[in-house]
């Protein structure tokens, strides 16, 4: 009885899988069955994460999946068609990469909107535009795109990334609806803080800050892994009826915010 | 526990519980169904020697409730799929289809829950599943009554999730689509129904199945940071 929620056979793209919530979605995957196409800006990140998913195959003989390492600098559209060029076919892709970003809207000008924008919604456009194009998406396939809960759980100073990852949900669907035809879903995760390095760039915040926020949270702040378990059940057979669709991973902090 | 487990969801969802290694307490109100749910389980042995049970509970019916919520074990999960559905133009609603609707719809899960929790039958960290709907929010004609039933039981549960937060216990929902089950056939032709499904951009109806993939998912520790949370699962229709 194969159990539906394993990536066995499947090939799947992660981008931002040098840190954070990418990297731990790369190892998950790979401990999965996938095959993993890992992504990211800083080769030697990437390699390090290849290196924690070789170490596991160590200890599981049972792997047959191949796991490759390109990096790539998503804003520039020569990069994404390099990337997409050296990429196999895929069964899943989880786009990850961003960054987050803590302007208050006053203090607001057209370069911070720009970098967070072309990070976080123009190049995970493109990179979906680049691969339909180059048919690297399979029938079938699962588009998963990271977003956030401050889409609707507004917090001071996020306006920018709210406004780069509302745009992301939007997308979601429209590539949702355009790609049922060919069995391609897409859906989108919405996370609320998940403990990782993007927490230390947000340096208007200090650790009392921090720990006031987590406070908010009755089941704390996330882990990586968490995203990456809902990022594999999207990425399984076990969601193929899911398209279109949110999840939303806050620890409860909508509940009582 | 499984509520609904003689047919559609809340069938499938015991045998995927059962089948990721589960204990499973099936629910429902049809015993000879129950026990066909359980022989399909059968087969899938836990390691611990223990055993699925079936205990039948009509949930509408405050002694029968009871006497469920004190037989059940303590309960690492619960999935609360037992509902029916109806097709009544708002024109025509009276008070007894309101009754009709809300008494299994909304008014026995609310119920068995508090049963549950007063008999502390729900252990710290548990996960807590309701099978509400996406008819909550997409209309059909004659499907108000339904729809206002599950509707209540997504606002319902985010209470109970910000209530049970403390001692981690989580609460969320799966708002489905249409899904091939005897609950769709209510108001509707099996032929109707199929050429209307081609209109999912999936090109189907959800099967049991589908839903519970997702009912594992949020009942496993793979979701342990997901609590207040409501998943659509649609094959991608924004109409019912």
């Amino acid at each position: 009885m194969k159990n539906p929620f394993s990536l066995e056979g499947k090939a799947i793209l992660v981008t931002g899988a040098s840190s954070g919530i990418g990297k731990a979605t790369a190892i998950a995957c790979a401990e999965a069955g996938a095959s993993v196409v890992l992504t990211g800006r800083n080769l030697s990140r990437l390699e390090e994460t290849l290196k924690q998913i070789e170490d596991l195959r160590l200890k599981n003989e049972d792997f047959k999946s191949e796991h490759v390492v390109i990096a790539a600098e998503l804003c520039e559209q020569e990069e994404i068609n390099r990337l997409v060029d050296a990429m196999p076919e895929l069964d899943g892709a989880f786009l990850c990469a961003g960054v987050s970003d803590t302007t208050p809207v006053k203090y607001m000008n057209s370069e911070a909107i720009e970098r967070v924008l072309s990070i976080n919604l123009e190049a995970p456009m493109l990179l979906t535009q680049r691969m339909l194009l180059k048919k690297k998406i399979k029938k079938g396939a699962s588009l998963v795109y990271m977003s956030s809960m401050g889409v609707e759980q507004v917090t001071p100073g996020l306006g920018i990334y709210a406004a780069s990852k509302s745009g992301l949900n939007a997308f979601m669907r429209a590539v949702a609806t355009e790609q049922a035809s060919r069995m391609v879903r897409a859906n989108a995760i919405m996370a609320g803080m998940v403990k990782t390095e993007l927490i230390d760039t947000l340096s208007q915040l200090s650790e009392e800050d921090i720990k006031r926020d987590e406070a908010k949270y009755p089941l704390g702040y996330g882990k990586p892994e968490d995203v990456a378990n809902a990022v594999i059940y999207l990425l399984s057979d076990a969601s193929a009826w899911m398209t279109g669709g949110v999840i939303k991973l806050d620890g409860g902090s909508s509940l009582i915010n | 526990m499984v509520t609904g487990a003689s047919s559609g969801i809340g069938k499938a969802t015991a045998i995927a519980c059962a089948e990721q290694g589960a204990r499973v307490v099936i629910n429902g109100r049809n015993v000879a169904r129950l026990n066909e749910t359980l022989r399909t389980i059968g087969d899938l042995k836990l390691d611990n020697g223990e055993s699925h049970i079936v205990i039948p509970a009509d949930l509408t019916i405050v002694e029968q409730r009871q006497a469920l919520a004190e037989q059940v074990p303590e309960l690492d999960g619960v999935v609360q799929c037992a509902g029916i559905g109806n097709r009544t133009l708002c024109k025509m609603i009276g008070e007894e289809d309101v009754r009709e609707v809300m008494s299994p719809n909304m008014e026995a899960p609310i119920l068995l829950q508090s049963g549950l929790l007063q008999a502390k039958k729900i252990k710290k960290g548990a996960s807590i599943v309701f099978v509400a709907s996406a008819a909550a929010t997409m209309p059909a004609m004659g499907n108000a009554l339904y729809s206002a039933s599950k509707g209540a039981i997504l606002s319902y549960a985010r209470c109970l999730a910000l209530e049970l937060a403390s001692r981690k216990i989580r609460v969320n929902c799966i708002s489905p689509a249409m899904v091939w089950t005897n609950l769709a056939l209510v108001g509707a032709t099996e032929e109707q129904l199929r050429e209307a499904e081609q209109n999912y951009p999936l090109k189907r109806y959800g099967q049991p199945a589908d839903v519970a993939n997702l009912a594992v998912y949020m009942l496993s520790e793979a979701a342990r940071w997901m609590t207040g949370s409501n998943v659509e699962i649609t094959g991608g229709t924004s109409k019912l």
